[in-house]
This record gives C-alpha cells, structure tokens and sequence, in this order.
C-alpha cells in the first residue's frame, strides 16, 4: 500500500465541509490467474494484474465519481482533480507521485494446477475448464474515519466434462466457487463426485404447478433472488411497505451475512469502508432489515450502514448489494422431507436465476431434477424453469427446514444493472408449495 | 524496468511468436434514477501481451512496469504447446488525441416524457445512464505489424416501470447511438415492455405469421452469431437451405473500427447468402487451426482478458425489403412480438429455440389489442426457413457487439 492514509485525508476533508457530504477514495489491486484445462492438460495461462482508483464525492442523491486506472500518488491526484473540478474546487497541485512496486502473491497457482490435475483426473478425465483464481486487496479512504484495507483471494472452477450415465456419455456443465482455504479442495472434489454420478435417462419435466424441495443449499438462490435483491435499500418490490410484517412461517430465518468468510461473497468491510453487520433479511417469517450504504442508510434516517455498499469494480459507484445469503437450518431429515413432500419435484441444482423487482416475479433455470412420488425418488427430469411470484412463494414455504445448512457452491457471481459482485449462500433443504414450472426446451 | 523495452522482453521470451496490445481509454457517464444523479468520469491504460514459449501465455497490467513484471508469473505454470498464429502485417498512423471528451446529454426528462407519452401515462421512466467513450487502440506484433485506431460511441443503459392498478412490469433496454440519439425508439420500446405484459391478454391466435421488432430480430440474430464463430457447424446448419435465398447475413464492423484486436483489418464478411453458410469467422487462432486467414473477427471486451472470436458487427441484408408497414398489412393472422419477456433460449446444438414475448394480435394487417405474454419455441432451422420477408433497420444493438435490427416476418408459427 503506497498511499499514505493521513495524506489522502488531508486531501479528502475540504471536500466534506457540509454535514452530510461522503467523500471517500477506493483503490483496488486485482490479481486474476487463470488456466485453461482440457483433458489433464493445461492449454493455456493468463496472468491479469491492474489497480485502479476511485474519489468519489456524494451528498443525497447527488454523486461525482473519478475513476483512473493506477492505485498511486500521481492516480490519485488525478482522480481528485477531476471530482474537484466537477465540483468547481479549487484544484490540487500538479506532481507525479513515485510508484512503488506491489508484493507478491504466495504461489499457490503451481499447487493447484496440481491438485487440479489429480483431481480431475480420477473425477472428470475428459473436461473443458476454466480455473480462476481471483485476488482483490481493496482499501478504502474516507474522509471521516479510517482507512481499511482487505484481501480476498477467491478460486472458481467453471465448465463442462464428459460423464458416463447408464445412457451413454453426456457433456455437463459444472460450476464451483469458493474462497481459497486449506479445506476447498477436499469440497471440490466432493462437487466433483456428485456432478458425475451416474443418471437415468431424463424425462421432460411436467409444466404447471408444483411443490417443490430445493435441496443441497440450492434454496440459498431462490432466498437471494427473492429476498437480498428486493431488500436492497431503495429497491422497489412488493415487499416496500410491509416492513415487520409476516410473510413466511415462523421457523424461516434468513440473513445476508457477509461475515461467512467461509463463502465467496463474505468480505471483512464493504467498499465504503464499513465493517458488514449481518442482517435479517426474514426474522421468525417477519420482514426485518434492509441491505444499506452509507448514503441509504442517513436517508431512511437510520444510523449508519449496515456494511453492504458494494462496487463491481473502482470505477464504480457503491451499491446496496446482498453478499450471502444464510438461511437457518430446522430439524428434519432428508428422507422426512421427501415424505412430505408427496408428489413433486426434487431439484438440487440452478445455473441461473432473475427477479423482476416492479411486479415481484422471479425465474430460476434448473438443468435437471428428481420427481418424487408418494414420498421417493423416481425419474430424472430434464431441464426446466421455476417460476413464482416472492410473496405468494414465501407463503408457500412450508415449516419444518432441512436440518443442516448446505453452502451453495455453484453460486458465485450475481450482476445487476451491469455490475457483477461475488455472492453465496448456504441453505437446508425447504419444501415450497405452488410453484409453477416450465419446460425448457 | 531498466531500458528494455516490453517489445525486446517478449522477443527474449518468445522469438518471433508474440504480440502486444495497448489501450488507452476514457469515458463521461451521466446515471439519472429520479432526482438521484451520479456523474462519472473514468480513464483507463492497459497493455496486454500474447506469446507462444511454446505454450499459450497472456499477460495483462495497467503499466509497463507492472506488466514486466507479470510476463514470468504467466510463463510459470507448465502448459502443452500450442500453435503460433500467422501474424498480420502493415502499420497505421497513431492518431492524434482528440479534443477534450465532452459530456454525453442529459437525456432523463425528455426521455421520461416520451415514455409518458406512448404510454398515455401507464409507465414512468426510473433509471438512465448514458455514457459516451473514446479509446484509442494499439496492436504491434512479431511480424512487424505497427496499427493504431480510435473509436467512440454512445451506449446506455434505461429502465421504466408500468403500473396498471397493483399490478406491475419492469422494462430494460440497452441502445447504442451511431448519430443522434433515438429517443423516440427508446421510449416506445420500454413503454411496450413495460405496460403490454400489464393487459393480462392470451394470445387469441395459436397459429400464425409472427412480425418480429427490430430489438427482437436483434435479439435472435446475436444468439444465432455464435454459430459463425465455431470450429465446425452442427448438422442441422451445415445441410441444405438456412435461409431463404434472397436473404443474407453479413459481419462487417468497418464502420467501428478499421482493424480487430489483433491487428487484422476488419472487412465484409457475408455468412449466409443465398440461402446457405458461406464463411466463417476467424481470429488469428482459429484461422490457423483452418489453415486459412482471419476475417478480423478477434473481438477484446477488455485489455484484461486474450481475444476471443466472435462476430462483431452482424445484421441481415435483403435484396427485397419490405417496408414494416408493408410486412404488418401483409400479416393475415398472428402476433407482433414488441419485446422479449425472457432472455431468447437458442441451443444451437441440438436445433431448439425458445422465445417469450408480449406484443400485438393482428389480423388483415391491423392491430386487434395487445398480447400480454405469448410464446413461440421449436426447431431453429425451421424458424430461419420461414422468415418470408424482412426490412433492415438502421440502428444497432449492444448486445454486447453490435448487432443489426430488422423487422422480420416468419410464416407458419405455432403460439403458446
């Protein structure tokens, strides 16, 4: 970190005078390495390695943002220029600043293109994947306060492999995320095996409604669809205006916890520099918190944020954005949910999903599902569509959770208006009434 | 970095198998949601640096420095061997900077009162961002080649909310400016979005002649680009008819930028003519894989990332067009698709489609009342050989390369 804290304060205060003004500076190094895999072999590699820098001035609903693409002094003084220029200040001196080289990384890429290559091997030997191992050290300079400063190093393993099934060879597409730790690896590999089970031959899924469990943590996109996103400050959704009220059974708990270090979308502080607290999303089936910035948050008169303004990348502006979503597990076994159940559909998997917030109608894509009959498993359905609207399906959620909390590792990235952010969630299994599905063709 | 330069680096490492690519950047942003306003203004730098040692290596950094320092990180990681592209070759002024990048316009109230308007008051405009961008853009290469190039454009981003009673809808469009802006296109894209889904209205016809909008032709046409872009064609596209003959579709992104992001001149590429697949696209790698030479089609979203191809400038071309008024009398029963509901579902591989829309009835050529969601899905190639007639648009898609609308008319179509 070659920027010196009191300095950019220094520089920062005389653009936050009035009470109410924010003016902050964001720097991201971004360090992303990637190996293309295809069949045991490395085809390719890919080292990116940029910084940028971000002055950004708000008060209300008024912003100025200056962003360039160096993280130093003289970028820095660049990009405070300009937000004085466009805010008619006087000008900071012209000098260019010394730049000072960055450390490096631990080299943990030559450790997983071998555990990769083992893994893959004995699980998946004839794949097309995409490994990536994305590190972000974000520091943020407020005006008002202190500087803070965070790393995360965030691995996801994307793409197709060949699986054998009692109907012949099938592509699949795979899709994994987490952040580096000691223990991913061993998950990666328990993906693995699941993803290349041996199938039955699939049946098309049957239209119309439905009861539906969302097994294997896959609950976890429908909660942020229907839940993070419309409770984002300012959004909104059919949920607007019912603030306290119960829309779901007692037992449901969700939180947004960026806390969960353990997940993809967990940070120590959000990129306005504010330590994340978690928030309830649904506290006993009743509508609780909202998901603020700074600036959100003096809006609605509350006291300060709640650590979820987030930024795709420095050259943008912080949004109210869900990082993961938790839901609270419950008490009942898998083979009691199944029985309860009944008729219906089991689904394990999303590669995607969508909320429109205006009307409250949401859509999750998933590439195959069980049908249940009087309480077990029975044919493989091919892919389909979830749809519903989020409180006719939150009234739907039926009491009595899956008893132990799964991460939802095929979640990772979740874009909105453009700006793409890391998130996840971990979720029981939850057996929902009343969802219509559709085929996908 | 002591005297030598990231040329002589990338010489050292790779002799006679590398390229490097530089870009600089800047933007001017006006978002506008509400009285909310948010300015920005943005300047990027980057290089990025391809090399064969034999293996495939990319590199990318914001600085000289930084990418001198990266080079051996990527060159690290034990990889197979991978065939060297034939370079292009030739040289191109680098152009002078240009004048200082003005603002784009602020286009909120009159965009929001166009909205008002077409929908006689049914749907509000609630977010706009409106960015105008000049990069200017540099490819030198093993082989000697020296290019430079600047563009500039007008992209943006709207959002508008329909309210019939409690009921709601949200519309999004993305556009893309050549010349002026065309705020009454927008408008009346988001007000169908956003307040024809609102009428609660089936489909009174299940069979029928479907008239495509032009950001619905668009919508299908980039979905269809990517099989351009493949090492092989599936069966389905490969054999007899695509199209009907006196239909085309063309990749030509001369207007944009005179090379692609590898330094090939860019050119006129015609696909499909005559009813059948003509060419393909190709970047440097897979033109070498051909054995044949690149069309220009080495398309780079961001100096962070190695080119990948795809199409960049794709649109249908007709010999005959028929003016939309012409194709909407000629529409004996059927339905207007205004808008999609649902991102188009296209497997190129196994032949399906999937297309979710709202729009209009029509029968004898007039409009009979809207249609809130309707849906046609089957086989691709049968969809393509029933396209009847069709009338090219001039404006263009960002989806995210430019793609060409058209108002298209398809015969026989069944309807859910």
């Amino acid at each position: 970190m070659d920027l010196d804290p009191s300095a950019v304060t220094r520089w920062l205060e005389p653009l936050a005078r009035e009470p109410g003004e924010i003016t902050d500076v964001f720097v991201e190094r971004r360090r992303e390495t990637v190996l293309t895999l295809r069949d045991g072999e490395v085809v390719g590699s890919q080292v990116a390695s940029t910084e940028a820098l971000s002055a950004r001035w708000q008060r209300g609903g008024q912003q100025q943002l200056a962003a360039v693409s160096r993280a130093d002094e003289a970028g820095l003084r660049d990009a405070l220029r300009e937000l004085r220029a466009a805010l008619g200040r006087a000008p900071l001196p012209i000098r260019t600043g010394k730049r000072v080289e960055g450390e490096d990384p631990p080299p943990s890429v030559e450790r997983w293109r071998k555990r990769l290559a083992a893994l893959l091997a004995r699980q998946a030997p004839r794949h097309r994947m995409r490994w990536r191992l994305l590190e972000l050290t974000r520091d943020v300079f407020p005006a008002r306060g202190a500087h803070v400063t965070h790393t995360r190093r965030l691995v996801s393993l994307e793409g197709s492999f060949t699986a054998a099934s009692r109907r012949g060879d099938e592509t699949r597409a795979f899709s994994f995320h987490g952040p580096e730790s000691d223990t991913l690896s061993d998950e990666l590999k328990a993906w693995l095996i699941r993803a290349g089970e041996p199938r039955e031959a699939a049946v098309p899924c049957p239209e119309g409604e439905t009861d539906a469990v969302l097994a294997g943590g896959s609950a976890a996109v429908l909660f942020h669809e229907i839940l993070s996103h419309p409770l984002e400050a300012g959004a909104a959704s059919p949920l607007s205006g019912l603030a306290d009220a119960r829309v779901a059974v007692p037992e449901l708990d969700v939180r947004d916890d960026a806390d969960r270090l353990d997940l993809f979308g967990g940070y120590e502080c959000d990129d306005e520099g504010v330590r994340p607290r978690p928030v309830k999303l649904l506290d006993a089936g009743r509508l609780a918190g909202r998901l603020t910035t700074r600036s959100t948050a003096a809006r609605m008169g509350r006291e300060g944020s709640n650590g979820h303004g987030r930024r795709a990348e420095a050259a943008d502006a912080p949004l109210p954005r869900g990082s993961n979503t938790v839901v609270a597990a419950g008490s009942v076994t898998r083979e009691e949910m199944a029985r309860r159940l009944g008729n219906g559909i089991w689904i394990e998997d999303f590669d995607a999903g969508s909320v429109e917030l205006a009307s409250g109608s949401f859509l999750l894509r998933f590439p195959r599902a069980r049908r249940i009959r009087r309480g077990r498993l029975s044919d493989e359905l091919g892919p389909g569509l979830l749809a519903g609207e989020i409180l006719q399906t939150l009234r739907g959620v039926e009491s009595g959770l899956g008893r132990e909390s799964h991460p939802y590792r095929a979640l990772g990235w979740c874009s909105r208006g453009g700006q793409v952010v890391a998130v996840q969630g971990a979720a029981p299994d939850v057996l929902i009434r009343g969802l219509a599905v559709r085929v996908q063709t | 970095m002591t005297g030598i330069t990231i040329p002589e680096l990338l010489e050292a490492r790779a002799p006679g198998a590398w390229e490097l690519y530089r870009k600089e950047g800047a933007s001017r942003e006006i978002v506008r949601s509400g009285a909310d306003r948010c300015e920005s203004v943005r300047r990027e730098a980057g290089l990025a640096a391809r090399w064969w040692d034999p293996a495939s290596r990319f590199a990318a950094a914001g600085s000289e420095e930084d990418l001198a320092r990266v080079l051996p990180e990527a060159a690290e990681a034990a990889a197979s061997p991978g065939e060297v592209p034939q370079w292009p070759s030739g040289a191109a002024r680098i152009p002078e900077g240009g004048a200082a990048l003005d603002p784009p316009p602020d286009l909120f109230e009159e965009l929001a009162r166009l909205v008002s308007a077409e929908s006689r008051g049914e749907a509000a405009l609630r977010h706009l961002s409106v960015r105008r961008g000049r990069s200017v853009e540099r490819v030198v290469n093993a082989g000697g080649l020296d290019v430079a190039w600047a563009s500039e454009a007008l992209t943006g981003f709207a959002e508008a909310v329909g309210r019939r009673g409690a009921r709601a809808c949200e519309a999004r469009a993305l556009f893309r400016w050549e010349v002026q802006p065309d705020l009454p296109g927008l408008a009346r894209r988001l007000s169908d979005r956003a307040t024809l889904p609102l009428c609660g209205r089936a489909s009174p016809v299940d069979r029928g002649e479907w008239l495509l909008d032009v950001s619905v032709a668009a919508a299908l046409l980039a979905a269809l680009a990517p099989l351009f872009a493949g090492d092989g064609h599936p069966p389905w596209a490969a054999r007899g008819t695509l199209l009907p003959p006196e239909i085309s579709i063309v990749d030509d992104a001369t207007p944009d930028a005179p090379y692609d992001g590898e330094g090939t001149r860019s050119r006129r590429v015609v696909l499909v003519s005559g009813g059948a697949l003509r060419a393909r696209l190709h970047d440097l790698a897979s033109a070498r894989r051909a054995g044949t030479a690149s069309t220009g089609h080495g398309v780079r979203r961001s100096y962070r990332t190695p080119p990948a191809r795809a199409a960049r400038r794709i649109f249908f071309e007709t010999e005959r067009p028929v003016p939309p008024r012409e194709l909407l009398a000629s529409v004996r029963r059927g339905l207007f698709a205004s808008a999609l509901t649902a991102p188009l579902f296209c497997d190129l591989e196994n032949d399906r489609y999937e297309a979710q829309f709202t729009g209009v009835a029509v029968t004898a050529g007039r409009a009979q009342g809207p249609v809130a969601a309707a849906r046609v899905r089957g086989r691709l190639s049968e969809l393509l050989r029933r396209v009847a007639a069709l009338c090219p648009d001039p404006g263009f898609f960002p989806m995210p390369d430019p793609v060409g609308g058209a108002t298209l008319l398809v015969e026989r179509v069944s309807f859910d």
